[in-house]
């Protein structure tokens, strides 16, 4: 069975990075009719060059339209639906069953996903979206592995899951507590995220419920077994150093596990990096289990994560230089790592280091600044270099 | 108790206590929460507790693996004396179909219901359904008007604010180590908004505190105005049947103030 890795792209920068660290295919929101309204999202203009890097990859671009809709948004809908339709995207992601009726009605030719927002745990639910003509389901983030066997047995269709990232507190689309103490409508991509606000009970105790983000990697293998499609990614908000981090390790344990050589410690290593460049703890969250208190985070657990040292530019093979824009700060004597999705990780101490002009520096400490630095193996534009914190050794 | 009273309208009304059952008023149909297929309510029925003709069966949860079959089951039973079935899970329309089609179908869809065109395409799959509570009273006409069924009018409900799977009374009083309560209020500081939370085995409700009061507004097109009149008595419910002024906080949520949702700026 094929296996799609699907990254978040929230503009262009980001889906080239995505597809570059191994994503089969990115989803992305055009300017309306998204669920972060307040994000870059893409043009049509945009869509149209997303597309064109995506065919020469032979990649897919899915756009979201899975906004609830109120009356005054549907004037712009039906053009919207046929502008992607004559740009050739793959399919979109919807919601409203006015949108999954409208792209038959109006015989377009992308697929129809169903969106996580449909919130769908069971076989039923799932057909009565499949006889409307969809092709697939994103499933609700709450299905565990029984519902998840239970829908593809008796349905047969595509089924895509998150796999990692941000979780709603609530099942998606059944909230509006943002609508109530900020007038913005979640449901229209306005979402303030009152569910990692702190509440007050009635003894004035800070009551909170914010979920841990969802971390699937230990269970890539049972859920190709169970069926998966397609292993979504959240986080179009995010940077690139998490697209590129997640997207690498995921794709490397999906092709591991098919290949049949993944092993525990390959498990263990990818889980500590992911662990690492998240700004939250994470858990398996529904898959196996209910979540109980251990699933979510009680007090202020959000780090920054300044591991992201620098962006390689381009690879100097006859000096063995690479020269970097610098990110966060880093300085001589640090112990760093390079990765790519065409190079093992490699890890160096810094013991010199120049600037764009060839001037000896011992840090580098302006975002944007061009850095040199001797590395023996060849790296290439967009491998990434952050602050070494695990020895892959010590996981074998 | 027992109160007789003449009204126009037809209501629907929940079940939320027995005592509700009391009620003697005309055009008021129940509402039963069923056991193990309800979220955010603090009683549940058996069908077999339900003696009262033209009833309908209010299922709410979103409906994983084991809650199919428990429908099964039930769809399966003696349904004589129930009229429909409220429902929020889409997975409903194809079993009762199947199993009881005479049964009629209003969905309850929560947050979805927000535009008639929408509406339309629900109901060719079903009677009638529940109008959004996150919408202008511009909108509600517009969609009165348009709507190809009556629909059903939440006219006097404590609103749905959120619905999660996770037990969020259970999970913060463990941690905290603090006595186990399926029921309790909670504040927002910064917009004074206060919630009512419900937690059973099946996950976690919150309610605005507050009664979403419809009642100063004249409306068509309506198969039923909903009530869900939670811990109330039965003068109070009839007051709010009646049209009278009831010593609650109420509020008309959404009717004349439009949420946004992309901001200036951002």
């Amino acid at each position: 069975m094929k296996v799609e890795l699907l990254a978040p792209a929230g503009d262009l920068e980001k889906l080239k990075f995505a597809f570059h660290y191994g994503a089969d295919a990115v989803y992305l929101a055009g300017k309306d009719f998204g669920l972060r309204a307040n994000a870059n999202n893409f043009t049509l203009e945009e869509i149209k060059e997303a597309l064109k890097i995506a065919k020469k990859l032979k990649k897919k671009i899915y756009v979201t339209v899975n906004i609830i809709f109120h009356q005054k948004e549907l004037e712009k809908l039906d053009d919207y639906l046929i502008s992607l339709d004559k740009i050739g995207i793959d399919a979109i992601i919807a919601s409203d069953i006015l949108v999954i009726k409208r792209v038959k009605e109006l015989k377009l030719h992308y697929e129809v996903h169903v969106s996580t927002q449909a919130s769908i745990l069971n076989k039923e639910a799932a057909l009565f979206y499949k006889d409307l003509g969809v092709t697939r389901i994103v499933l609700a983030r709450e299905a565990n592995k029984e519902d998840i066997i239970d829908i593809k047995t008796n349905t047969n269709l595509e089924l895509e899951a998150f796999a990692h990232g941000a979780m709603c507190t609530s099942f998606s689309g059944r909230c509006v507590l943002s609508n109530y103490c900020t007038n913005r409508d979640s449901n229209r991509g306005g979402c303030a995220q009152i569910c990692r606000w702190e509440l007050q009970d009635k003894d004035n105790n800070s009551f909170t419920m914010a979920p841990k983000d969802l971390n699937l990697i230990e269970y890539i293998r049972e859920m190709i077994d169970v069926g998966i499609n397609s292993f979504k990614i959240e986080g179009r908000m995010r940077g690139i150093y998490y697209i590129a981090t997640v997207i690498l390790t995921y794709r490397r344990l999906i092709d591991k596990t098919i290949a049949g050589t993944l092993t525990k410690q390959d498990e263990s290593y990818a889980l500590a990096i992911l662990n690492r460049c998240a700004n939250r703890s994470s858990s398996p969250q529904f898959f196996q289990k209910l979540p109980t208190f251990e699933d979510q985070y009680f007090t202020d657990e959000e780090t920054s994560n300044q591991d992201f040292l620098g962006l390689v530019l381009d690879y100097d093979e006859k000096n063995k230089m690479v020269i970097l824009e610098e990110r966060n700060y880093f300085k001589v004597g640090d112990i760093v790592e390079f990765f790519g999705p065409d190079i093992n990780e490699y890890s160096l101490e810094i013991t010199k280091m120049y600037d764009e002009n060839n001037n000896l520096i011992t840090v580098a400490n302006h975002p944007g600044m061009i850095v040199k630095i001797p590395v023996m193996i060849t790296l290439h534009k967009d491998d990434l270099m952050r602050i070494k914190v695990f020895d892959k050794q010590l996981f074998l | 108790m027992s109160v007789e009273e003449k009204v126009i309208n037809k209501y629907l009304i929940m079940v939320s206590n027995p005592h509700v059952l009391e009620l003697k008023v005309k055009n008021l149909n129940f509402l039963f929460p069923i056991k193990d297929l309800c979220v955010g309510v603090n009683k549940t029925y058996t069908i077999t507790e339900i003696k009262n003709r033209d009833a309908y069966l209010l299922i709410n949860r979103i409906l994983d693996r084991q809650a199919l079959k428990i429908l099964e089951e039930l769809l399966n039973s003696d349904l004589s004396l129930i009229k429909g079935i409220c429902f929020t899970d889409l997975g409903v329309i194809n079993l009762v179909k199947k199993h009881k089609p005479h049964l009629e179908l209003i969905y309850f869809g929560s947050h979805n219901t927000t535009n008639y065109q929408t509406i339309n395409y629900y109901l060719e799959y079903c009677d009638s359904l529940l109008i959004s509570t996150d919408i202008t009273l511009p909108e509600i006409n517009l969609i009165l008007d348009k709507a190809i069924k009556p629909l059903v009018l939440p006219y006097f409900i404590l609103p749905e604010v959120m619905y999660s799977r996770r037990y969020l009374l259970t999970n913060y009083q463990t941690y905290y180590n603090l006595p186990i309560k399926k029921e309790i209020e909670l504040l927002e500081p910064i917009s004074k908004e206060k919630f009512l939370v419900f937690e059973n085995e099946y996950g976690s409700v919150f309610y605005n505190h507050n009664f979403l009061d419809y009642r100063k507004y004249k409306f068509h097109n309506i198969l039923y105005y909903y009530i869900n009149p939670y811990n109330l008595d039965n003068n109070t419910i009839l007051d709010i049947i009646k049209g009278k002024e009831v010593s609650l906080i109420t509020s008309e949520g959404f009717l004349n103030k439009e949420t946004i949702y992309k901001l200036k700026g951002e």
